[in-house]
């Protein structure tokens, strides 16, 4: 065997657990399609949404708060040209960051579509033309945007995020399908800049998988930055004439509405990306979704071959698929990891940012489970006014009995990193008295956070 | 509330005393330091005054010899006073504890006082390695709380009551046998319940309830410790959480073990630490000193060698054994004894079986004193000296004298495998009646090995050197090994140990004898 362990594809699941291979001992390799490491995350998802997000809430600010702040300033222009080369610098220096760690690690890298010949071989084909064999392999070759059937993706009016991250001028009305975390980020993104954003959503709710009062928060704030939402909205068609674009959806009561714009955004989700990659070669079984099925230990059923992240079961997440790609080494070498799938935290970059771990309201409701809910508004907090950032909330849910944290939701300004908190509080098991007990520096968001363990623990929050 | 009295340290070389009378009998109601009884020590005798007021119960009879420690009597101070100081000692005694102080309140009053126990015959004192509760820490019976080290093996202290942990000796602390090691705030029914943070908290008198009780997170492994944990295959539920309300941190997985024997010590391989590095003098050529603690193991070793030089009369016997007979048998049985037995065929099931003969034929070899009696063995308990890790360890091989040779070798690669591993206990080291010892691993020619006392003579073996011998007159070459008998001539006279010593070289020269008992 030419190598220990080979890993098809490189984004944050399958890097990290070529990392983790290496560290363990093991003679690695890793095959990526594309010219630059870092799969969808680093590529086109995380790190250039991110950037994109950065970018357009500076520029929001120097359009709307920057006066109260005292602050004059001429009325700002755009300059998305500059936005999109800021961000390709930031993927750009992202990804090599992956190619110097992966010679740190001294991983081989190859570059190439792989696909399996047999369980234990894989041929490259691409830049690199190889065939290389290895006694174990993890598949991590992720996910793509999905699409409906109905709809033709020209990808030059009728998008995906992919697209939406390398548009040349800022639309006038973005019709975003799909009311997801990939919808309310990228709509935001342009909304920020001035582009009136429409929302179609055949759920409800936005974020329908996170606590509902996340979705309603959320569904708020961004009204105020000029969002329209049509949930309840079936697509029933998209259809584009030129430089317009106009989507048709019908409504419970099957009414049927169309909405002009001049780009359609598809955000509807994900599917595992398993093209040609030769899994019935290999023998690997998939699950009625496309996705690659594993057991408890994300083995497939042959047994020398792993797969984790997108392609698999679970949340599509970045930070889901970098525990499984470390899960995965360790299995390998033999140790016992282990990830506990109901704290992976899930994030929204929007502005408040919305984050939450453990169970939401919903699901304990679904349990039965006697909880006791405490939330604290961002508006009771110092910080929050002297940062202007007002909007939102923190919800903890904790056991009736025990007091024991049971899901932790967050919508406000950094509620991407405050989730840790909530994280760390839930793996040792604390109870909402606990982290009412512990010292959170002031002035800071993080408050929020003691203040409703406070009003969890026995309703005595100080500061409301 | 009750007291319980202890024998008092009367001296510093006194570990033992005798009840000579008691003054108060059984029931009787005592006052402070009022005397209740006269105890007798080998220098003096004196009178042990009453430590509180309350009801006598006699717990060691007149005549009876108690160690220093050991409970004399209890004193039942709520009956001093008609049970007044019942209702008021309760709440005193426990502003600290978590626990509410209603009738209903689980601390007991009572506080518990452990001692040193009495680990093994000639242990005196042992020193704590490691406190596995810390102060303050609520405690279950039995439950492991401390890590003890003796000369002779390390082993686990428990809990003798539940209850909150209050630590008196230290880490490090070495400490005479009866010594007081911690109290326990004795704790009644099950350790504090999980629905006693909601209960507590809504009656307002909740202060630092969050320390020490029990709650739906007890036992809760870290992420960190819930991984070690699997990889060594060990439950969550056998392991004592040390973190917040009982919860397994990452510490607590790394130091837990399957728990197999309780008395036998996790192995601690831990060299002491230097105290000090000493003052570099001069340049160039090192100058350096190392100081280090003498290990418990090590001090034990020196002062019984030194008493043992002193207090008996010992010398050392000579001969020498042709080991060709012993070395050809070997060679033709090795592979099939190795095979069938799954033991190699060694030279110490030979010295052990010559010398178990030899041992029945000259009983004083194997006798020991004891004061002005002599105690003479009717079975040969056959110590084997192993240079263990911390030191020289010798278990023993019980009735070695019925044992055959697959068995004996069997018994000394157990033992020493548990030696090199620390895991020996103290009842396998404890209780020989005579030692072999084998220097010649390490290419001693020639020693005179120093009794294992209280026993009477030691063995020691040597290296097997080709010399030119004579035999039948004339010069041949052979493997000889110098043997050398160490005996206390106060209880072996010159005529039994020369005499032993032959018969064990004959038997070796000739070891057919030892299969017809000629």
């Amino acid at each position: 065997m030419d190598y220990q362990v080979v890993v098809i594809g490189s984004g944050p699941g399958g890097y990290v657990a070529a990392i983790r291979c290496a560290q363990l001992g093991l003679k690695t390799a890793i095959i990526e399609k594309y010219n630059t490491l870092g799969g969808t995350c680093l590529n086109v998802g995380c790190i250039p949404s991110k950037a994109l997000l950065d970018s357009s809430e500076h520029f929001h600010n120097a359009e709307h708060t920057f006066k109260t702040h005292g602050i004059d300033i001429n009325k700002p222009k755009v300059n998305l040209k500059q936005m999109i080369d800021r961000k390709a610098d930031v993927v750009k220096q992202n990804v090599e960051g992956i190619d110097y760690l992966m010679n740190k690690n001294k991983i081989d890298v190859f570059h190439g579509m792989g696909s399996f010949l047999d369980k234990n071989t894989i041929q490259i084909d691409g830049k690199d033309k190889k065939k290389i064999t290895a006694e174990k392999v993890i598949i991590a070759t992720g996910s793509k945007p999905a699409n409906l059937p109905f709809i033709k993706l020209d990808k030059d009016r009728v998008i995906t995020s992919t697209e939406a991250l390398e548009l040349k001028e800022v639309p006038k009305h973005m019709i975003v399908i799909g009311g997801g975390v990939i919808g309310v980020e990228l709509g935001s993104v342009y909304a920020r800049l001035g582009t009136k954003v429409s929302v179609v959503e055949y759920l409800d709710s936005l974020i329908p998988t996170m606590d509902s009062t996340m979705g309603k928060e959320l569904q708020k704030s961004l009204k105020g930055l000029g969002f329209e939402f049509y949930l309840g909205h079936k697509v029933t068609g998209v259809e584009k004439k030129g430089k317009n674009v106009t989507v048709k959806a019908e409504t419970k009561k099957g009414e049927e509405v169309q909405i002009k714009g001049d780009y359609c955004l598809v955000s509807i989700g994900r599917r595992p990306y398993t093209d040609n990659l030769g899994l019935d070669k290999a023998g690997v079984k998939m699950d009625d979704r496309g996705r690659v099925e594993v057991d408890d230990h994300l083995r497939t059923n042959v047994e020398n071959i792993y797969a984790i992240g997108d392609v698999v079961k679970g949340a599509m997440l970045a930070h889901k698929a970098e525990e499984e790609g470390v899960f995965v080494a360790e299995s390998i070498v033999g140790q016992k990891p282990h990830i506990n799938y109901n704290l992976i935290p899930g994030v929204v970059y929007t502005w408040p940012e919305v984050a939450s771990v453990g169970f939401t309201e919903e699901q304990l409701k679904a349990q039965g489970r006697k909880y006791k809910t405490g939330k604290f508004p961002y508006k009771a907090l110092g910080r929050a006014r002297a940062s202007m950032d007002t909007e939102g909330l923190v919800k903890i849910l904790a056991d009736k009995e025990t007091d024991e944290v049971l899901g932790v939701h967050i919508i406000g300004a950094r509620a991407a990193d405050m989730i840790a908190a909530g994280v760390t509080a839930m793996e040792y098991r604390a109870s909402a008295e606990d982290i009412a007990r512990m010292s959170h520096a002031h002035p800071t968001y993080m408050e929020a956070f003691k203040e409703a363990a406070l009003v969890a623990t026995e309703n005595r929050p100080i500061h409301m | 509330m009750s007291l319980e009295m202890k024998v008092p340290a009367v001296g510093e070389s006194i570990t033992e005393v005798t009840v000579a009378s008691w003054t108060k009998s059984d029931g009787d109601i005592v006052e402070m330091d009022e005397v209740i009884c006269e105890l007798e020590s080998d220098k003096a005798t004196f009178e042990v005054t009453a430590e509180a007021a309350g009801k006598l119960s006699i717990k060691a009879q007149e005549g009876d010899t108690l160690e220093i420690g050991a409970v004399l009597c209890e004193i039942d101070e709520s009956a001093s006073d008609g049970g007044g100081s019942t209702s008021e000692s309760k709440p005193t005694a426990k502003s600290e504890s978590s626990n509410s102080p209603t009738s209903e309140a689980k601390a007991t009053g009572e506080v518990l006082e452990m001692k040193v126990p009495a680990v093994g015959e000639s242990i005196t004192e042992v020193t704590i390695s490691n406190w596995a509760k810390g102060d303050g820490d609520f405690v279950e019976l039995d439950e492991v709380i401390a890590e003890i080290e003796s000369d002779k093996a390390t082993f686990d202290l428990t809990a003798e009551a539940q209850g909150k942990l209050q630590i008196v000796a230290q880490e490090g602390d070495t400490l005479e046998i009866g010594a007081l090691i911690c109290k326990i705030e004795v704790m009644e029914g099950g350790a504090p319940s999980s629905g006693s943070s909601s209960t507590s908290e809504s009656t307002g008198s909740s202060t630092s309830s969050n320390t020490d009780k029990e709650t739906y997170a007890t036992g809760h492994a870290s992420p960190a410790a819930a991984k070690i944990l699997d990889e060594k295959g060990i439950s969550a539920s056998d392991v004592k959480g040390t973190g917040k309300d009982g919860r397994i941190t990452k510490e607590d997985a790394m130091s837990a073990q399957k728990s197999s024997s309780k008395n036998v010590s996790k192995s601690d391989d831990k060299p002491s630490k230097p105290q000090f590095e000493a003052p570099t003098f001069g340049g160039g050529v090192s100058r350096e000193q190392r100081r280090e603690k003498m290990s418990s193991l090590r001090k034990t070793v020196a002062r019984r060698l030194v008493s043992v030089k002193n207090e008996t009369a010992m010398l050392t016997t000579f001969n020498e054994v042709n080991m060709k007979p012993i070395m050809d048998l070997r060679k033709k049985y090795k592979e099939e004894f190795k095979e069938k037995h799954e033991v190699g065929l060694g030279f110490m099931s030979f010295f052990t079986k010559a010398v178990c003969v030899a041992l029945q034929e000259w009983p004083a070899v194997n006798a020991q004193i004891d004061g002005s009696e002599m105690i003479f063995n009717e079975y040969c308990d056959i110590s084997i000296a192993v240079s263990a890790p911390k030191g020289l360890v010798v278990p023993v091989i019980r009735n070695a004298e019925s044992m055959n040779f697959v068995q004996i070798e069997k018994e000394v690669i157990r033992l020493a495998t548990k030696a090199r591993d620390n895991k020996l206990s103290i009842e396998e080291m404890e209780g020989g009646t005579f030692t072999l010892t084998n220097g010649g691993v390490f290419g001693s020619m020639m020693s005179t090995p120093i009794i294992n006392a209280p026993q009477s003579a030691i063995l020691g073996m040597h290296n097997i050197v080709e010399r030119a011998v004579v035999e039948n007159g004339e010069v041949v070459v052979r493997p000889m090994m110098y043997v050398a008998l160490s005996y206390d001539h106060r209880i072996i006279d010159g005529r039994e140990s020369v005499s032993f010593l032959v018969r064990v070289k004959q038997l070796l020269e000739d070891p057919t004898r030892l299969l017809l008992g000629v």
